[in-house]
């Protein structure tokens, strides 16, 4: 073991810089975006799965069940490849960012689906009960009574989804996306003497900053609104 | 196509052997942190709080690249395999730590003084109260661990590890029967992943059998 590799001074001494650090923020920004984007747009598409799921009517609950379960079942790595080979063949230009951003939104989509479905089905039927005797159609008693509460609920496993969702946009450094991980590896792989002991330290503090942040919130939260936490697999 | 499943069937044998020993180093890792987490120590809890946090919160491919790109600057050089094996299991490690945590936890005291003054011995209490209790707790989260790690093992690719993966991307690149590769990948992962949940559930709902 040769550990004085660990404190050798020019191997720090990247980090010093403005500009290094500039550079790998802005990797933190693209990072971001993926992270936003997905997180947005799977929130309103795992919402419609979930109330597919959850309808009465089997030609909306089967196709839902199918296309959720097989997408929570697969690796993101392979979807992010899949899509960054597939989308330019249907002549859709979209870049390795957009690729990237597409499986990430696909897949966090079917496990936010599961997370609403959890969090519909454990509203208690007496009150779904009283809606419809008090008169309330099916929509409305999603939309007034049960989905209120469903989304509260849902919060502290959503947050949890979304550190996740950052920690997998790592992956779309594997397919080009020049986002923190990449750019990290583009450091060390520049820097002389080569320093991916420190690079890759450094890029794992930044993403620990971000995660254990969320993550201490979510659990708050969690602790503020009292009751069972609510259970969702977490594959 | 056809020509190919050896192929890849060879690199979802390494999927499988990758997925299997790392399941056993993070089982191992859990359960040692996991029980750290509880006891009435503070500085060892830290300890384990220390290694759960920090895994649990940093990408995989980011600890993957460290192991087999910066260890060997320590003078640690690790092949592909064995590299990807102790990321994987280090990192789902912290996630069965959490599990056994929160298994142990669930358990109140009182139920064990209860058991031992209604004159159930040790290893009665342990026996027909406590384990139960704890294996219904920990089993299901358990399972989805075993297949998030199964699905994780895919990130090994990316250290050159021969698995469906990676010799699915060779595939592709040499044949670009983009779909059919793919549809071949993704079947091999469902063919683990898809036994795995079904079985998760009926564990599960055997576990559960007499709750409510």
């Amino acid at each position: 073991m040769r550990f004085d590799i660990i404190f050798d001074s020019r191997r720090w001494a990247a980090f010093s810089e403005l500009s290094v650090w500039r550079f790998l923020l802005t990797g933190m920004q693209v990072t971001f975006t993926m992270a936003a984007i997905a997180i947005v747009c799977s929130l309103v598409f795992g919402l419609l799965l979930a109330l597919m799921r959850v309808s009465r009517f089997p030609f909306l609950r089967w196709p839902a069940g199918l296309v959720i379960e097989t997408i929570r079942s697969l690796p993101v790595l392979l979807l992010i490849f899949f899509s960054s080979l597939l989308i330019p063949r249907l002549g859709i230009g979209l870049d390795p960012f957009g690729a990237a951003t597409l499986a990430l939104t696909v897949y966090t989509a079917a496990v936010n689906a599961e997370i609403m479905r959890a969090g519909i089905v454990s509203i208690d039927r007496g009150q779904i009960e009283a809606a419809r005797s008090l008169g309330l159609g099916y929509v409305q008693t999603m939309r007034y009574v049960v989905l209120p509460q469903a989304l509260r609920r849902v919060i502290p496993p959503q947050v949890s989804q979304l550190v996740t969702l950052i920690k997998d946009t790592s992956l779309a450094a594997v397919i080009g996306v020049n986002e923190l991980t990449r750019r990290t590896q583009i450091l060390y792989q520049s820097e002389q003497p080569p320093n991916p002991l420190q690079a890759l330290f450094v890029a794992a503090c930044v993403y620990f900053a971000v995660n254990y942040t969320l993550s201490r919130l979510s659990r708050r939260w969690e602790l503020s609104v009292g009751g069972a936490p609510l259970r969702v697999d977490a594959h | 196509m056809a020509a190919n499943l050896p192929f890849l069937l060879q690199g979802l044998w390494v999927t499988v052997q990758l997925a299997v020993l790392s399941l056993l180093l993070a089982l191992t890792l859990g359960i040692f942190f996991g029980v750290l987490r509880t006891v009435p120590l503070k500085p060892l809890r830290a300890v384990g709080t220390a290694y759960v946090e920090f895994f649990r919160n940093t990408p995989l491919l980011i600890q993957m690249y460290f192991t087999f790109f910066a260890l060997p600057w320590l003078g640690v050089r690790l092949p592909g395999f064995q590299a990807a094996f102790l990321s994987l299991g280090i990192y789902t490690g912290a996630f069965v730590a959490e599990v056994v945590r929160s298994g142990i936890l669930s358990i109140s005291r009182g139920q064990v003084e209860a058991a031992r003054s209604l004159g159930l011995s040790y290893v009665q209490t342990m026996r027909h109260v406590i384990l139960p209790q704890a294996v219904s707790i920990t089993v299901p989260p358990l399972g989805n661990l075993v297949i998030a790690m199964t699905k994780n093992t895919s990130v090994a690719s990316a250290i050159a590890v021969q698995d469906v993966m990676y010799n699915g991307n060779i595939l592709n690149s040499r044949t670009f029967a983009t779909y059919e590769v793919f549809a071949a990948v993704g079947a091999g992962y469902l063919a683990l992943t898809v036994p795995l949940s079904f079985a998760v559930n009926r564990i599960e709902r055997h576990l559960t059998r007499f709750r409510r």
